[in-house]
């Protein structure tokens, strides 16, 4: 704000501060490890392009330790993203029925973890079955 | 429980040191208040002052705040009008959180020192007094009032709303304008041209106002650049709101509302929407 | 949007010169699609398909060789990938905004914006190459 008067100094650490930051903090750095994920999964789907053979060692590779212990750092940031993401949804998408608002846990049923789940099973079932 | 009320409409009234038929009444017990000192003309840096006052369960940090300066100091400077959580004058970081410290009951925090601060995120004009002036400019920005041509025009009657046109943004309306939800917002501090969450949620709520014609001006203001886009939905605006108007809810939603706007203006480039 | 009368009268023509509506409609659409459908990915090719012996992983290889190979398939994929990418870009942006970068919020929609859609195009290129769109 600008106008006069004492002017504390500038926090750099603020996301220290409180807990909700902190948690915000986390919330956010999600996005870096799901991005990285991504340009992993981009080149798992273009070894299956590469023929068999390519695609074969690529998945063994990917069993090395370091990449599962990736990928488990990579499911934890993906699973954090969507419950966070879904625990916001009864804030930023309010569900009226006449004057009484959707309660927050059947908002977050219904536009959150029921099609999740629902996503999931499909998805797992489609690309292994 | 009946005693404990009596004792604290006698807590208020005394200097705490005597409250009639009361366990605590004769309590020698006290508490340390901290307050951050700054007087413009001739403090270069604000300092910390501590302040003994008398330990009463019922007393608020507010009562201890008043206690000092009725009895101690009298130049400790703070706002504070309605002692009942309407006003929204006596925010102040109370040991690094935002709260309204009529609110704030010393019980929470004895034995241990209670450490008193201006808002932050506002620049300090004396003591525990932050300067608004640029929460009133941003207020003002959000055009927080009814806006239609025939605003004057009562010859139709009043403007009708239905309960559920008013359920809408009856939450957004609750706002006392303490400021809290600035001072825990990061954004406000670090982004100049953010609105903040007050602000913004104000202006939501006139723009889910069925009877308001005006949400496209606000858009204008509310769409360009950081005023609302630097939110990222940490959320302890909500989280400290004394009167759970859940700002960070409404910002999110006026972001989609003007996501929409946006795209609209691409379908509809000459404005014939509406 | 029904709470609110004929507001296009006024200033309904004005420009809204801010391009972080665009972004934040596919950070939003984005984070829909990541939430929804990155933890189930991040299960199939980090976890199930490395997992257990050569044999199984053999038919399972085969099995999401085969499931990924399918158009439709290919474009859902593409439209998930791409959006769950402007996703995390605009959130990694915003991020480093907070963490001081402030000031370079223009100059960072180089780097995050441009990489997503680096990667998108990848993603396209990809997909394309793979058997059956072709």
């Amino acid at each position: 704000m600008s106008q006069g008067g004492y002017r504390r100094p500038h926090r750099w650490a603020w996301w220290m501060e409180r807990p909700g930051y902190m948690r915000f903090m986390i919330r956010e750095l999600t996005s870096f490890f799901m991005a990285g994920y991504l340009v992993v999964f981009l080149v798992t789907l273009s070894r299956v392009g590469a023929g068999d053979a390519a695609f074969a060692e690529w998945v063994g590779a990917l069993s090395r330790p370091g990449w599962v212990a990736a990928h488990v750092v990579a499911l934890l940031a993906a699973v954090w993203h969507a419950i966070t993401f879904f625990g916001a949804v009864p804030q930023a998408m309010p569900i009226f029925l006449g004057e009484k608002r959707l309660s927050a846990p059947i908002a977050m049923i219904v536009m959150g973890y029921g099609p999740w789940l629902t996503v999931s099973a499909v998805v797992v079932w489609w690309m292994l079955r | 429980m009946s005693k404990e009320r009596a004792s604290a409409s006698a807590g208020r009234v005394g200097s705490g040191e005597q409250v009639a038929g009361s366990p605590v009444a004769t309590d020698e017990r006290t508490i340390t208040l901290e307050l951050f000192r700054y007087h413009p003309e001739t403090d270069a840096e604000p300092r910390f002052q501590s302040y003994e006052v008398p330990y009463n369960e019922d007393w608020v940090v507010l009562d201890a705040i008043n206690w000092i300066k009725d009895h101690v100091d009298g130049t400790v400077t703070h706002r504070w009008s309605c002692r009942m959580g309407v006003c929204g004058s006596c925010g102040m970081m109370v040991n690094g959180e935002p709260v309204l410290t009529c609110a704030a009951f010393l019980k929470s925090y004895f034995p241990f020192a209670v450490r008193v601060e201006p808002l932050v995120n506002f620049p300090v004009e004396r003591d525990l007094v932050v300067s608004m002036d640029g929460f009133m400019d941003k207020l003002e920005a959000v055009k927080p009032y009814m806006i239609r041509d025939d605003v004057n025009d009562t010859s139709g009657g009043e403007f009708r709303q239905s309960p559920a046109e008013l359920a809408k943004y009856k939450q957004f309306s609750m706002c006392i304008n303490c400021m809290l939800c600035y001072a825990a917002c990061p954004v406000v501090g670090h982004e100049e041209g953010f609105l903040g969450p007050a602000a913004l949620a104000l202006g939501h709520r006139y723009n889910k106002d069925s009877r308001d014609h005006g949400r496209s001006e606000r858009m204008d203001v509310m769409l360009s650049d950081e005023a609302m886009w630097g939110c990222t939905f940490v959320g302890e605006c909500s989280v400290v709101c004394p009167k759970h108007v859940d700002p960070a809810g409404a910002i999110q939603q006026a972001k989609a509302m003007g996501a929409q706007e946006y795209f609209k203006a691409f379908v509809m480039p000459k404005g014939a929407g509406a | 949007m029904s709470s609110s009368g004929s507001d296009g009268r006024r200033g309904g023509r004005r420009a809204r010169h801010s391009g972080e509506a665009f972004w934040w409609a596919l950070f939003s659409a984005g984070g829909v699609m990541a939430a929804l459908f990155v933890p189930a990915f991040v299960v199939v090719t980090g976890v199930l398909l490395p997992a257990g012996d050569p044999a199984v992983a053999a038919a399972r290889a085969e099995a999401f060789g085969q499931a990924v190979g399918w158009w439709p398939v290919k474009i859902a994929l593409l439209g998930v990938i791409v959006l769950s990418l402007f996703h995390c870009a605009h959130r990694i942006r915003h991020t480093l905004m907070d963490f001081g970068l402030r000031r370079y919020s223009g100059l960072l929609k180089v780097p995050c914006y441009g990489g997503a859609l680096a990667a998108s195009l990848w993603a396209a290129l990809v997909l394309r190459g793979n058997t059956g769109l072709v």
